[in-house]
């Protein structure tokens, strides 16, 4: 075996190490252990393999997609259960269900973070998602949210462990905490979303406010010292924008 | 299949698929299009499954496949003949750079090999797969996917490469409005 071919058979070792028994790995591990340059290539090749192992178990799947599969499922299930009668009927309410899960899903491409990524979960979140579950310290937050006139609350007025511990309703987007508070102003309901800014979103939000409008509703994006913050709303980027 | 156990998989697998699915996608929302149909055909087909220990094999061979299927709709599958050889070897610095890059910079330059190495790179990646799993789950095989995990490895190194020198990374956003205080 040349050091060529003990490459090529070690590229398939995982990084785990559970393929030490396996009995094709036997001799490039052999050679591996006798070669000193094959040695340092192996161990260069299985720390890359685990860092990039590690950064893909990050990507985090959006929010909505397991209701929508567990919905999909639910009425094939019934599908399944009906006497020959309704089979009709019921692969018309499949059909449906399924269309509407995955139109669901049908927001145009975008980046899985930055600035873009956090307007459409935002947006996603707020149209199929349950909504409530806010914690105590939320209530200031919320009341100066319904404040007329009031302005957006900056790093200052959010405490976000505290929201997040005391029971926010919390998400996660890319692995990273998001909180959502919901509030009302001018007879329209509004969600804001809060995470800080070391997580998906990062650098790529701008200070001020960008708006993003889908099927479902629209959001801004903002940022400030310490937190990426979205607000999402069936009524538009126009109510939206009179909040900012 | 009771809806407990239902969902007890779909808790299980849903997260995995999503992964394999947007680096064969290239785009969520086709990813999610992609998990949801894997599971409406577990729904309507695969809960018979008599060993349930083979289910995980079964959601990502059927995934797959229907990627292909989309793929063969779109005819712009590329074939192997076609496909450049793999470039680079590892350094100290590769493991570096990944340790830098967020998950999404991993996944995009993943998601800028070629298609045939893509594949049985994620499962390697991201499930854990041994080259055997890899070989059943793709159906092709060993010696196949030890060729294309050696050379997908090597493009993606190449990739990341590219995908750390500096570009525009912000997203145009219309009605830009003024600075706010914070």
């Amino acid at each position: 075996m040349t050091i060529d071919e003990a490459k090529f058979i070690l590229s398939a070792y995982r990084p785990n190490g559970s393929d030490a028994g396996v009995p094709a790995f036997g001799d490039a591990l052999r050679m591996a252990a006798s070669d000193p340059s094959l040695s340092a290539w192996f161990a260069q090749s299985r720390a890359h393999d685990a860092a990039v192992a590690g950064k893909l178990r990050q990507i985090a799947p959006p929010a909505g997609l397991r209701e929508a599969i567990l919905a999909g499922a639910h009425v094939s299930d019934s599908q399944r259960s009906h006497g020959p009668g309704l089979a009709w009927l019921a692969g018309l309410a499949a059909a449906a269900a399924l269309a509407f899960v995955l139109f669901s899903m049908k927001a145009p491409a975008r980046p899985e973070t930055g600035a873009a990524a956090f307007a459409s979960f935002a947006i996603n979140d707020m149209a199929y998602e349950k909504h409530g579950g806010r914690g105590e310290p939320a209530s200031a937050l919320v009341a100066q949210l319904e404040t007329k006139g009031a302005r957006m609350p900056g790093a200052e007025q959010i405490d976000f462990e505290k929201l997040r511990d005391t029971g926010c309703r919390t998400l996660n987007l890319a692995g990273h905490d998001v909180i959502e508070v919901c509030f009302s102003r001018d007879g329209a309901t509004f969600h804001l979303y809060v995470t800080r800014r070391d997580g998906p979103v990062g650098d790529s939000v701008a200070r001020g406010p960008s708006f993003i409008t889908e099927a479902a509703g629209a959001a801004a994006v903002w940022s400030d010292s310490r937190f990426d913050y979205a607000i999402a709303s069936a009524a538009g980027a126009e109510a939206i924008r009179r909040l900012l | 299949m009771t809806n407990e156990a239902f969902t007890q998989l779909v808790d299980a697998h849903y997260a995995p698929l999503y992964r394999f699915a947007l680096s064969l996608a290239r785009n969520g929302s086709d990813a999610g299009d992609l998990v949801q149909q894997t599971f409406y055909i577990w729904a309507t087909k695969g809960h018979g499954l008599r060993e349930l220990s083979k289910a995980k094999s079964w959601l990502f061979t059927t995934l797959y496949r229907e990627f292909l299927r989309g793929r063969r709709r779109d005819s712009r599958s590329s074939s192997l003949e076609d496909l450049p050889p793999g470039e680079k070897e590892p350094a100290a610095e590769d493991v570096e750079r990944v340790s830098r890059i967020d998950a999404a910079l991993v996944m995009s330059a993943l998601q800028t090999v070629d298609e045939a190495f893509r594949a049985p790179l994620t499962l390697f990646y991201i499930e854990d797969m041994s080259y055997q799993e890899i070989a059943d789950t793709l159906d092709v095989p060993i010696g196949t996917v030890m060729s294309r995990l050696s050379r997908g490895k090597a493009q993606l190194r190449t990739a990341f490469e590219r995908a750390e020198s500096p570009g525009p990374k912000v997203f145009p956003f219309p009605g830009e409005k003024g600075a706010r205080a914070s």
